[in-house]
């Protein structure tokens, strides 16, 4: 499938790793209640934005979202995003984990229906621009199997990630190791790639090895794309870098989710600034900085809201409240003189009058973003600081 | 008649208030402290009051001159040059106290709040005919304090005993008494202890008789307790006079306004608050068991309680104070700060929240 090709035969599929509930149990409380890749950023579920980016991909055939999620919670997603973004998208349930690789190997024949030439492979726990049109760009200019999505980051924070090592002139991957113990490089694997089909017969060819190695390696099926294939495949001119000069975080809690949530609605401000509110107290309440206010939520005019404040359907904020930096979840109510900082509020929470919900606002913290579960009542005049309050409780 | 108030030394317990004024100008209710105890005297037909103080006697004078013209009544400051104890001052004012009329007079100490039944207590003395008179208050904690033991009858002390390690009656020593000039010729001038020393001779001689105060007593020289006494003090103003009391729908419980403070729309204010002259609280704001002093400015929706805030400062937009929060004179929380028994000196802004009982210099 290389070589000469007429642009109009170049066409993409994307697919999307969301993971299951077993995956993503440092997002609970949160998570307790909804499947992390629906919990909304910036107003809009996780994958969502993924999905949004890819929409940008020229010749885009097919979105598959892969997890092992059951189907009923991403029935309804799947079709409503579909119809909203004029894009078929699809939810393809892996019965058990295939690892990272694997699991885009399990559904090569319908992923390969629609004869594409390109396959996009995102994470949806990744926060960033998706700069794919400019990744296709480069991937087709170096003619390899693979892409990958690569940033800078500080050495001291590098052997969290897969770190690589590139050409800086060729942008081959030279080499990759994951989570190593001594520094190997600053530049990270972002967890974005895009692959020509070649790649469905690399991941065949290390099932196979495996089945003769027997029963002292992984299961056959079971293939993890970076010590499976980046790694073996490094230096044999075969995969390259792309690097963004952009944001990435990595959605591993709801800490991290509040900074993406701000990520996502500064981001808005360049692609669709009119998802953002604007306000400045005398009809519409005071805006500071990037603010999403779903359009069912009310607002009362003397409140204050913001920065990187995110308000989702039907919740009701008061007289005179003030929030910054959090997330308000749907059917929330927040009366009047309460002040909210650095904090995810649940869904059909209750904030009371002149009580005060904050924390830090250390993102990486374990408590450093305080976190009210679903239908957490806080009364009158409490004062909550860097707690994470389970569902159902009053304060 | 005459009367002393023991002022004494640099009120360190009452910082960082005291760094601005001296301890018997802290206002307390929307009154100088010692204010309460100069109209009580003057009440009883007391002529002439004198201070026994220690320091800061010039800023002490200016503010005195004032009160003598109001209210009639005469004021001197004793000050003495080295600590002479809760005695010595006796001495050092000997010839004030001790005049032609041979007349008891009255020693008070400044930290303290109550009713001052001082008529009652002269009524008492003369009744008993005793050397000397004092009030005794019942308390949950006597070894504190000096705890007295008298006769149930006649109110006789038989035992005076200063912070007993063991339970030895629990009313104490309310720091009021009522002593006739005879007193003063058992008292040298240098450091004495009138609890340590001179008491206990006058109990030997049966000369000491003692008085239950009824009603509240509060030793105001710490915060917390000047915090309570607030609510004391209000509790009784309810009774005497609910007229000096605010109210409204915006008012819970008991609540001191001075008429020049302004009060927002949309607040909720008490219970056991006092808003001093000049001040300005605006729209919905939340105050409880608080004392605000004089030109201070509570701005939107801020939420105070269980704390005092120092003349002329501001607490900003949104800002919650509480836990036994102090602010000094002139000190200014930004909008939208959490204070949670910050401590902080004079002239001070504060732009970052204080998440746990410190002192902020």
């Amino acid at each position: 499938m290389m070589g000469m090709m007429n642009t109009d035969d170049h066409r993409a599929v994307a697919v999307i790793m969301v993971g299951g509930p077993t995956k993503g149990t440092r997002f609970r409380p949160l998570s307790l209640n909804i499947p992390k890749p629906l919990f909304p950023l910036a107003g809009q579920p996780m994958v969502h934005h993924p999905i949004f980016a890819c929409k940008r991909i020229p010749n885009l055939a097919q979105i598959y979202l892969v997890g092992f999620y059951e189907q009923r919670e991403f029935a309804l997603y799947v079709s409503s995003i579909s119809n909203e973004l004029k894009v078929p998208v699809k939810y393809l349930k892996e019965d058990k984990p295939h690892g990272s690789a694997g699991g885009l190997y399990k559904f090569r024949d319908l992923i390969m229906e629609d004869n594409p030439s390109h396959i996009f492979l995102l994470n949806c726990d990744v926060c960033c621009s998706f700069p794919l049109p400019e990744m296709l760009e480069a991937h087709k200019r170096y003619g390899g199997m693979g892409t990958i999505l690569v940033i800078k980051v500080s050495p001291e924070s590098a052997d969290q990630f897969g770190e690589l090592v590139a050409d800086p002139n060729t942008n081959e991957l030279l080499h990759y190791t994951e989570k190593p113990e001594t520094f190997v490089s600053d530049r990270i694997n972002c967890g974005v790639y895009v692959f020509t089909p070649e790649i469905f017969t690399a991941i065949q060819g290390v099932s196979a090895q495996r089945k003769d190695r027997g029963r002292l390696s992984l299961p056959a099926d079971f293939v993890r794309l970076d010590q499976d294939i980046l790694s073996p495949f490094a230096g044999k001119k075969q995969l390259y870098t792309y690097e963004t000069m952009d944001f990435w975080e990595q959605i591993k809690t709801p800490g991290m989710s509040l900074k993406c949530s701000g990520l996502y609605l500064s981001l808005f401000r360049h692609t669709s600034p009119h998802l953002l509110n604007q306000g400045d107290g005398t009809k519409s309440a005071t805006i500071i900085g990037d603010v999403y206010i779903h359009p069912s939520a009310k607002v009362h005019p003397t409140a204050q809201i913001g920065p990187n404040v995110s308000i989702s359907a039907n919740a009701r904020i008061g007289a005179g409240a003030r929030l910054i930096n959090c997330i308000i979840l749907d059917d929330v109510e927040i009366k009047e003189n309460a002040v909210v900082i650095h904090s995810i509020v649940g869904w059909k929470c209750s904030i009371g009058r002149w009580s005060r919900v904050q924390a830090e606002g250390d993102h990486k913290a374990k408590l450093g973003v305080t976190i009210l579960g679903e239908s957490v009542n806080v009364e009158d005049e409490v004062v909550v600081i860097n707690c994470i309050v389970l569902p159902n409780k009053t304060l | 008649m005459k009367a002393l108030i023991l002022v004494g030394g640099f009120g360190t317990r009452l910082r960082p208030l005291t760094l601005s004024f001296p301890k018997p100008l802290v206002d307390f209710a929307n009154k100088p402290m010692i204010l309460h105890q100069i109209e009580a005297l003057k009440a009883t037909g007391v002529t002439e009051v004198v201070l026994a103080i220690s320091y800061q006697p010039e800023v002490m004078l200016n503010f005195l001159k004032d009160f003598e013209s109001k209210l009639g009544i005469k004021i001197t400051c004793s000050q003495e040059t080295e600590p002479l104890g809760t005695a010595g001052p006796l001495a050092l004012a000997r010839d004030i106290l001790a005049d032609e009329t041979g007349e008891p007079f009255f020693v008070l100490n400044s930290d303290v709040i109550s009713e001052y039944p001082l008529k009652e207590m002269i009524a008492f003395h003369k009744s008993h005919g005793g050397e000397a008179s004092m009030l005794v208050t019942k308390v949950d904690e006597p070894s504190k304090y000096g705890v007295v033991v008298t006769e149930e009858s006649t109110g006789k002390v038989e035992r005076y005993v200063e912070k007993p390690k063991i339970f030895v009656g629990n009313k104490i020593n309310a720091g009021i008494y009522l002593l006739n000039p005879s007193v003063l010729d058992r008292i040298e001038l240098k450091p004495t202890s009138i609890e340590k020393e001179i008491f206990p001779k006058i109990v030997s001689e049966n000369q000491l008789y003692a008085m239950v105060l009824p009603g509240y007593w509060m030793d105001i020289g710490q915060p917390k307790d000047y915090i309570t006494g607030l609510r004391l003090y209000l509790d009784s103003l309810r009774k005497k006079s609910q007229s000096k009391l605010a109210s409204g729908a915006h008012i819970i419980g008991n609540v001191l306004v001075d008429d020049s403070a302004k009060i927002g729309e949309g607040c909720l204010i008490g219970p056991d608050v006092a808003i001093g002259p000049n001040c300005v609280i605006e729209s919905g704001v939340r105050l409880s068991r608080c004392t605000i002093m004089r030109g201070v400015r509570i701005k939107e929706h801020a939420c105070i309680s269980s704390s005092i805030i120092g003349w002329h400062s501001t607490v900003g937009r949104w800002a919650r104070v509480e836990n036994m929060t102090i602010l000094g004179q002139d000190v200014h929380v930004c909008d939208e700060i959490y204070s949670n028994g910050g401590v902080v000196l004079p002239h001070k802004e504060i732009k970052a929240s204080i998440l746990k009982p410190e002192i902020v210099m």
